[in-house]
């Protein structure tokens, strides 16, 4: 088993566990066949890597899921730059960066 | 550079428009017999064979709560009742009428738009819930089909479209206000005409129409409101893409008027994002 981003899957590899979201339900099932259009779809559902069939195991740090708290703020404040001035856009901005760095977690 | 800016006009003439499976109509008509019975829904429906397939995938996945199994329309309205399966035909209906939509603009993927479009119907079925708006399924369309409008720009008119994407990606700006610069007409507008001509709801014409600036005084506006909010959250989460990478302002009535400020914004965000989860499967009915 190997541990891989997303951005790695090529056609033909096999699932090695199956993948859930984050908050537990089951998204794709272990041993089906991927392809790179699964690889981006998964990308676009939040996931960030998965575990293939394979010889060499890789240690669970190798690739952390979780994306940094640093680069996280930074995306978010690209997204938000023309509207942060507006209270409740604050609220939300706060609000999204700190359930998605919990979830990540 | 030359764009077509009598959008507005010739859209008018086009007569290969999508349009909803004629089972539809039959539906809205037996239903509004309150002697039809489940057979007979079951039976108009069936006469569609690619219809009944996506219905099935549909009322089999998560998001309706018996993953796997429900084998027969019939069996389908006895579990859910007539009203959701009228929605989850509607749904299937919506993706049926899109499903070639093959025609290629470059930095636009179609798989992403229709990520932003479902979770954005699962984001407000989930506020909804929380809300106790008894109408959870139609904000599911709603929010599934606000940006229809920009569907239509990517089919009919593509090299509109890649201007508008273009530019808003460049500038750093929203879609919407790249239609307002090139176009005649924005994407909330060729919506809700598309909704029009597809005889949906006018609750639902209205939530197509004014989702960018849901004001008190136009029609369904609490569930515009809805999408409203389901749209900004949704972009924050980054689940999918629906053509521009920022996000709108809230609209500050709608803020006040669904009573967001008293509620924990971290919770229903989790709440989002578990719906948006059992909804991930519908992105294999385009
Ligand atoms: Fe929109
Ligand atoms: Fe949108």
């Amino acid at each position: 088993m190997k541990k891989i981003p997303v951005e790695k899957i090529e056609s033909g590899m096999i699932l090695g566990r199956n993948v859930c979201g984050p908050s537990g339900s089951t998204l794709l099932i272990k041993g089906v066949c991927l392809t790179t259009a699964l690889g981006r779809r998964l990308k676009n559902w939040g996931i960030t890597s998965i575990y293939i069939e394979g010889e060499e195991d890789t240690p669970l740090e190798v690739y952390t899921s979780s994306i940094s708290a640093n680069k996280l703020k930074e995306h978010l404040t690209q997204k938000f730059s023309r509207v942060i001035h507006n209270v409740v856009m604050k609220k939300i901005f706060s609000a999204v960066y700190q359930h998605r760095l919990q979830k990540s977690k | 550079m030359e764009i077509n800016k009598n959008i507005q006009q010739s859209l008018l003439n086009i007569s290969s428009l999508p349009t909803l499976p004629t089972v539809i109509e039959s539906i809205t008509r037996l239903l509004q017999n309150p002697k039809t019975s489940a057979e007979e829904i079951g039976k108009a429906i069936t006469t569609d064979q690619a219809l009944t397939a996506k219905v099935l995938k549909l009322v089999n996945s998560a998001f309706y709560g018996f993953p796997g199994r429900i084998s027969t329309i019939t069996h389908a309205i006895v579990i859910l009742g007539f009203s959701t399966v009228k929605n989850i035909v509607l749904t299937a209906s919506i993706f049926e009428a899109f499903k070639s939509s093959d025609n290629a603009v470059c930095g636009f993927d179609l798989e992403q738009f229709w990520t932003h479009s479902i979770a954005c119907g699962a984001a407000s079925h989930a506020l909804a819930r929380i809300m106790g708006n008894k109408e959870k399924e139609e904000c599911f369309i709603g929010g599934l089909i606000h940006d229809i409008g920009k569907l239509i720009l990517y089919k009919y008119y593509p090299e509109e479209f890649s201007s508008v994407l273009t530019y808003a990606n460049t500038e750093d700006i929203l879609f919407y206000e790249g239609e307002k610069k090139f176009l005649d007409i924005t994407h909330e507008e060729i919506g809700s005409y598309i909704a029009q001509r597809w005889k949906l709801p006018s609750k639902l014409q209205s939530s197509v129409k004014n989702h960018h600036n849901p004001l008190p005084v136009y029609d369904n506006y609490i569930n515009t409101g809805i999408v409203h909010c389901a749209d900004i959250f949704v972009r924050a989460l980054d689940y999918g893409n629906g053509g521009d990478k920022k996000i709108p302002l809230l609209s500050e009535n709608v803020w006040t008027d669904l009573e967001l400020e008293n509620r924990s914004l971290v919770s229903i965000f989790d709440t989002i994002q578990d719906e948006v989860e059992k909804a991930t499967e519908f992105i294999y009915l385009i």
